[in-house]
């Protein structure tokens, strides 16, 4: 198809929600029922394409696709983007929503209204946006889409008629969502006749093509072989290919108003385009740019480490490469007394570090060690200067700063009424201020609360799911800086000083976290042939000391019949474990007790 | 050499156990038996073992009918009865009456190995045991009774969280059973058991193992005591019963093993039979073996497992001269320096035998450490040829 789109009959829509509530299988019936996969073909949340996302069947990325629909003897295209739900990817919704002039706003009409489905439906209400609501999975026995519909005027002030009902696993109530998006959502705005005007809202790398740029066309046409201009960069690139998801890559000539797809112009890093970018075209006359992004903010930072420490190359390529795909990523070398050289990355969650983490280890076959993850603290120099660290062994000496600033961010918490009081105690527990409660429904409610954000990557969310039964979701906004009285905790090993393993926290927790690290060590450390010594300090005083008793026996009970090679392997195998071990002066740690700094219990 | 012989079934698996062990459900025994005879009439054929072993699984759940084929067919095959200084049959309390043990004995059975474990209802029901204390007690009768040369009985301890008293009274029942040798293992958790699983779901946890050291010191202790002489990390027996058997195994004599996954050691090869009892009995009924790996350990692999094996003997350890004799290895070359560390540590020792042979022997603090002895002499790469040119 050569021609551009006529710009009345193109609709741009996101489906957001909270996770789990079905956007992506919304997406596949969408993508049926216009004919874009053969029915035979189907499969589940056909949008989610990486590994990772179909063996956790969750979406970790937003995926863009180009529909073609008849409605009402119309021909109309429809561009839709999926969206994740995970607290940690919300910054791709907001990317997609600017591409966007409607979004679906999916509920679960068993779950009702959860923390994500007010955080995303906000991103799209204060965009001015067309938001249609939806309850998905009425065929659930317990779907109650009255009380859901009472939640929603209540809470995000959207009429309760305006709702449409639908099921997304049968299919029921899909059509119709379609024949309202066309009648809802307005039609892009646009000029073809303007200067070239293009959002790149996405991009992600391709092994054998380079970076493909997602955009969307807000004013003039953009043709194969033009030569565009981003703005942002400064750079000028040749369009060498065009095209759409449909949802398989799809060359157009051209595309108009409106319309949104993809863009391949031999760009070797993704580095070297900026999401959020305007493209123009490089001859004749400029446009203005876009609103662009907002960088998305690295919250959680973790060491990562070689096990093997010739590995440490590799281990900055297989970065590098994930780098390529996921530009949220950030990392620097550094290295540890106990391990070596490694890096100091930075993730936008916890889930976003575990994915990665995964990722690295499943597409480089490395075997890494990593660190337990910390925030960012701010810290004020006596001279006034101020410098953003990523781990504890950067706090330089108490005499040396005036102050510092951690993240703090205002947590909306989603209860039923009976885990208000456990969860008001959990976030005062961990230094929350509390601001206000809302009730969405006579049994449901809405604490909001200031918390610290180290208080939040510290096992906040399983604690959460235990004092409400499983029920209580939790979503927190952009984190700003505040002054709180921190110290760090140094863990000593038999007088070597982990630095590994040290962690920064509330002078108040300090010993507890100490006593509570060297339990998980005691646990986690083998036994040596001598006694092993645990020590937490802060500054030049001990807080708390443990001990590992030494070995004095170690020897198979069982050992008689002939099969002498399986004992053998046995041994083999033991010996393995060992040379993985990271040592700390002449204690052997394994990997897993860097982790130690994790876990609050016991 | 000496003669092994598996017996895959046992009435129900229980739950810590290692073994290549199937719970009966109704497999032909019949055949099984036949499979093992011919199994022996191609490999075993006038052999003269010195010991003979028929275990499991649970052997003594054999009808007597088929007790009595297995043993003569092998009497007739082998020549056993004749050559045999020591011949074992393995038996759990639920399936040895009176009558079987009487059977047993007028086969050639010298010895008998009982699977008592414990005397307390609630860990036999935790380790899914299917015979109780009453059961196991009438066991030991009968073989006493039956007047059997020699009467091992195998014990549990370092049950998690059991009141130490209570396995201090099991073992001296036990002890004053009138058996003449004790097998008393410490509760393992063996990759691939259900208990390993329970183990790691946390829902089994260990004994502390300070416990387990006082159970393990106290055991010799009162063996010692009782006139019971440990001779290898967790066998103790009267003044000349040592099982010989199974000091084929810690010594690395030969031996031949038949049935389901039996392992034989012979002419320098290790050879494994396969596992699973259906698989056996087809590959035994086509071709009359059922190999399924044939291997020749290098020379620093078996030098290794020949003291991985003899180190657990306490009073005697390794014979290095033989050792040599069998490899071509010294061993204090081969190991160098982890070895000498070991010797300056006084973890090993070396020692001259009344022949000037020299060997190499775990001291008292050695001992307990076997498996970080082992594992510091492990070659750091054990497939990589022998290292012994350097
Ligand atoms: N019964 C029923 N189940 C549904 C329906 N829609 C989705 N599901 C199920 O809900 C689960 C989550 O669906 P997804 O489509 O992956 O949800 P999502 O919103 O894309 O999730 P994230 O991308 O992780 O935020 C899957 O097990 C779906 O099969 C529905 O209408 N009815
Ligand atoms: S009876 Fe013996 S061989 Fe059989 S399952 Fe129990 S422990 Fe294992
Ligand atoms: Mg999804």
């Amino acid at each position: 198809m050569s021609e551009t789109f006529p710009r009345e009959r193109i609709r741009n829509f996101s489906i957001i929600a909270h996770i789990d509530h079905g956007k992506s299988t919304l997406a596949d019936r969408f993508l049926e029922i216009t004919g874009a996969v053969d029915t035979r073909k189907r499969a589940e949340q056909m949008l989610d394409s990486m590994d990772l996302e179909k063996e956790r069947g969750i979406t970790i990325k937003a995926a863009a696709v180009a529909l073609q629909a008849k409605i009402d003897g119309e021909d109309y295209l429809l561009n839709l983007i999926d969206t994740p739900g995970h607290v940690d990817f919300s910054y791709e919704v907001e990317k997609s929503l600017q591409a966007c002039e409607g979004a679906l706003l999916l509920i679960d009409a068993a779950q009702g209204i959860q923390a994500q489905t007010v955080a995303n439906a906000l991103l799209a209400l204060e965009q001015e946006m067309t938001v249609i609501p939806v309850f998905n999975k009425i065929d659930l026995p317990h779907a109650r889409p009255e009380e859901i519909a009472e939640e929603l005027e209540h809470v995000l002030l959207l009429e309760k008629e305006s709702a449409l009902p639908c099921s997304a696993k049968t299919g029921k109530g899909v059509e119709e969502l379609l024949r309202e998006i066309v009648r809802q959502v307005p039609a892009p705005q646009g000029d073809p006749d303007k200067p070239l005007r293009a959002l790149i809202f996405d991009a992600k790398y391709d092994e054998y093509r380079g970076v493909v740029v997602y955009l969307r066309i807000i004013d003039g046409v953009i043709r194969k072989g033009d030569s565009v201009h981003m703005l942002g960069t400064g750079r000028d690139y040749d369009v060498l290919e065009l095209g759409k998801f449909t949802p398989k890559p799809k060359p157009f000539k051209s595309m108009g108003p409106g319309e949104a797809g993809y863009l391949i112009s031999n760009i070797k890093r993704l580095g070297d385009v900026k999401v959020g970018d305007t493209i123009t075209l490089t001859k004749g006359e400029r446009a203005e740019p876009l609103q662009g992004y907002r960088e998305p903010q690295a919250m959680v930072w973790c060491g990562i480490y070689p096990t093997n420490s010739g590995d440490f190359e590799n281990l900055r390529s297989a970065l590098e490469t994930l780098k390529l795909n996921d530009s949220s990523i950030l990392f620097e070398p550094e290295s540890s007394d106990a391990l070596g050289f490694g890096f100091r990355c930075g993730f936008l969650g916890l889930l976003h570090m575990e994915i990665v983490q995964e990722r690295l280890e499943r597409e480089s076959d490395l075997d890494i060690v990593q660190t337990a993850p910390t925030v960012p603290y701010e810290v004020q120099f006596l001279e006034g200067e101020s410098q953003v660290i990523h781990s504890p062994g950067e706090l330089p000496d108490s005499n040396e700063y005036q102050e510092i600033r951690e993240p703090v961010v205002t947590t909306s918490i989603l209860v039923p009424d009976f885990g208000i009081g456990p969860v008001m105690k959990l976030c005062a527990d961990r230094r929350g201020v509390f601001l206000r409660q809302d009730h969405l429904s006579p049994t449901r409610v809405m604490l909001v609360w200031d918390m610290p954000l180290a208080e939040i990557i510290f096992d906040f969310y399983d604690k959460l799911k235990s004092a409400t039964r499983g029920y209580g979701t939790m979503n927190y906004d952009e984190p700003r800086f505040e002054a709180s009285r921190l110290v760090k905790v140094r863990i000593m090993v038999s007088g070597v000083e982990a630095d590994a393993l040290s962690v920064i926290c509330h002078t108040d927790s300090a010993q507890k976290r100490g006593r509570a690290i060297l339990r998980k060590l005691q646990k986690e450390i083998p036994r040596h042939q001598f006694q092993v010594a645990l020590q937490a300090a802060v500054g030049g005083k001990i807080i708390a000391r443990e001990n590992i008793r030494a070995l004095s026996k170690n020897v198979t009970a069982k050992c008689y019949g002939g099969d002498i090679t399986r004992k053998r392997k046995l041994l083999e195998k033991q010996k393995e474990g060992k040379k993985r071990m990271k040592s700390l002066g002449r204690v052997e740690v394994p990997q897993k007790a860097f982790l130690a700094v994790l876990s609050t219990d016991e | 050499m000496s003669l092994y012989v598996h017996f895959p079934y046992c009435q129900s698996k229980c739950r810590y156990c290692d073994f290549n062990s199937y719970a009966w459900t109704g497999q032909n025994m019949e055949a099984y038996v036949d499979a093992v005879l011919q199994e022996a009439r191609s490999v075993a054929k006038e052999l003269l073992p010195q010991t003979v072993f028929i275990g499991g699984g649970t052997p003594s759940l054999l009808s007597p009918q088929l007790l009595d084929r297995l043993l003569r067919g092998l009497a007739d095959i082998s020549g056993f009865v004749h050559s045999s200084k020591e011949t074992t049959l393995e038996a759990n309390p639920e399936s040895f009456s009176r009558e079987k043990a009487s059977l047993a004995k007028d086969l050639g059975i010298t010895r008998i190995s009982l699977g008592i474990q414990s005397l307390r209802q609630e860990v036999l029901q935790a380790y899914d045991r299917v015979h109780d204390p009453e059961q196991a007690l009438k066991a030991l009768d009968a073989a006493q009774e039956v007047g059997f040369a020699h009467c091992n009985a195998d014990l549990i301890f370092a049950f998690p969280g059991q009141n130490p008293e209570h396995w201090w009274q099991d073992l001296h029942t036990v002890l004053a059973s009138g058996i003449d040798h004790l097998s008393a293992y410490e509760l393992s958790y063996e990759p691939g058991t259900a208990l390993t699983r329970l183990n790691q779901a946390g829902r089994w946890p260990a004994e502390n193992p300070d416990h387990c050291q006082a159970l393990f010191e106290g055991t010799r202790q009162a063996c010692h005591q009782a006139g019971f002489g440990g001779y290898e990390v967790s066998n103790f027996a009267k003044s000349g019963a040592a099982c010989l058997h199974n000091l084929v195994y810690w010594r690395s004599h030969s031996y031949v093993g038949l049935g389901a996954g039996a392992h034989s050691w012979y002419q320098g090869n290790r050879v494994q039979n396969l596992p699973s009892p259906e698989d056996y009995l087809a590959t035994i009924q086509n071709r009359g073996q059922a190999i399924q790996e044939k291997q020749r350990p290098s020379p620093g692999t078996l030098l290794f497992e020949i003291l991985m094996m003899g180190l657990r003997l306490p009073h005697e350890g390794v014979n290095l001269d033989r050792a040599e004799k069998l490899t071509e290895l010294d061993a204090l070359e081969y190991f160098g320096d982890p070895l000498s560390s070991l010797l300056d540590r006084k973890w090993l020792c070396l020692e001259t035998g009344s022949q000037k042979e020299r060997y190499l022997r775990a001291t008292e603090t050695g001992f307990l450490l076997l498996d970080e002895i082992l594992l510091q002499l492990l070659p750091d790469d054990s497939n990589s040829p022998a290292r012994k040119a350097q």
